[in-house]
């Protein structure tokens, strides 16, 4: 594969068990064309496809693809250890005789591990109107500014509007505090780990990631509908997964930790 | 039963994404990272990873905030706003009008480059207030991450 410029992209490891059907007609990163396939090494399999290799990976596409194969993975039942994406291995020799090999103890660790789990993520927004109308109830200084703006001409008043952008912005990140919180507390009960980021968007309220039983998935659903329907109006809520475990996998694949039962 | 729960998921979305930005945030530094020699690098990533994390703190996010709230139709906020008052006094106290500027002064250099775009600052009209109104940025935290034990005890702080 090397010799004619074509490498391995490689989606991630998964159990042995699944047959080569089961891949075979997921889109590929980097080349549409190329098939999906499986390269199989005691008792565990990676899952692969060939890529060109003058061709940079990253374009949204090739971001989705991956993805979409590794969810689907997920999906299945059985499972998967996703790689970071943009993982490219000379060629399927070399994924099974190194890669395969040279992990097996942590991939088989992985596996176990991760059995039965899959990751899902929540991504709650605030409804700006919403956010910004408790903002100006709650905070008596914010009004002020905002009356004191009123009667001035569109260009005046500019250290004022930088003071009430200010303090908005400020208002909204304690409140992001609070409702962060209240998320965890409502939902971590019924998963087995959590992981949280800031969002990335001024309206954004948090990114959190679970990692649930396949027997508490309903539950864990139930609890979110539940939040969604509390914060209707101030909070838009969406569930996405099941997911393979992206946030997860590292530290299911290390050695000695027992979190475990 | 069936009833009550389709009535409910019209509040939770669960469509699944394929938006760009869902997909960043959800793979992009994330999964196993393997170490073997046979491991081929193809470029292009890097460059995408550092502007999908990079959100703008700048005086332009300020005055759009203002804005927002400027036009706010405060005669239609309802009761439905009193939401979390008691919590929302406790914070207030801690972290309600510290300046955020100070704390990005630091990065300010090393993207403000990448973030300067065309519409240049012009529109307010009084030149006189200069230095404040250069753009500043802010590399968003990395992800914080909350191996094994309860996220939440993380944030108490």
């Amino acid at each position: 594969m090397a010799e004619d410029g074509r490498a391995c992209y490689v989606y991630g490891v998964v159990t042995d068990d699944r047959p080569d059907e089961s891949v075979k007609d997921l889109p590929a990163v980097g080349d549409p064309e190329a098939p999906v396939a499986l390269v199989r090494h005691r008792g565990q399999a990676a899952v692969v496809s060939e890529v060109p290799v003058d061709k940079p990976l990253g374009s949204p596409e090739d971001l989705r693809t991956h993805a979409r194969v590794l969810d689907h993975l997920a999906a299945q039942g059985s499972p998967v250890l996703p790689f970071r994406f943009g993982t490219v291995v000379r060629d399927t020799a070399a994924v099974a005789d190194e890669l395969l090999a040279e992990g097996h103890d942590d991939f088989a660790r992985g596996l176990d591990r991760l059995r039965g789990r899959t990751q899902l993520t929540v991504r709650a927004r605030y409804e700006q109107d919403a956010v910004l109308r408790e903002v100006v109830t709650e905070q008596p200084e914010a009004r002020r500014l905002r009356d004191e703006l009123r009667g001035l001409p569109e260009d005046a008043g500019y250290e004022q509007r930088i003071e009430l952008g200010q303090l908005v912005m400020d208002s909204i990140a304690a409140k992001r505090s609070v409702d962060a919180l209240e998320l965890d507390r409502r939902l971590e009960p019924y998963a087995l780990a959590s992981v949280s980021e800031e969002s990335t968007s001024p309206d954004g309220l948090v990114n959190a990631s679970f990692l649930v039983e396949d027997a508490k998935r309903e539950a864990f659903e139930e609890a979110a509908e539940e939040l969604a329907v509390h914060w209707h109006g101030r909070v838009r809520m969406r569930l996405l997964g099941p997911l393979a475990p992206y946030d997860f996998v590292a530290d299911a694949t290390l050695e000695g930790k027992e979190g475990d039962e | 039963m069936t009833v009550a729960r389709q009535q409910q998921s019209q509040y939770l979305d669960r469509a699944s994404s394929s938006a760009l930005v869902d997909v960043v945030d959800l793979i992009l530094d994330k999964g196993l990272v393997i170490d073997v020699y046979v491991r081929v690098s193809l470029v292009g990533i890097e460059l995408l990873t550092i502007d999908a994390r990079i959100v703008v703190a700048s005086v332009d996010t300020y005055l759009r905030f203002a804005e927002a709230t400027n036009r706010l139709d405060l005669a239609r906020s309802g009761t439905e706003t009193h939401g979390l008052p008691g919590l929302m006094d406790e914070i207030r106290e801690g972290g309600g009008k510290k300046k955020t500027k100070g704390a990005l002064e630091g990065v300010k250099e090393s993207v403000s480059d990448l973030l300067r775009d065309d519409d240049d600052d012009d529109d307010a009209g009084d030149g006189e207030d200069d230095e404040d109104r250069e753009p500043e940025a802010e590399e968003r935290k990395r992800p914080r991450r909350t191996r094994g034990s309860p996220s939440h005890r993380e944030r108490e702080r």
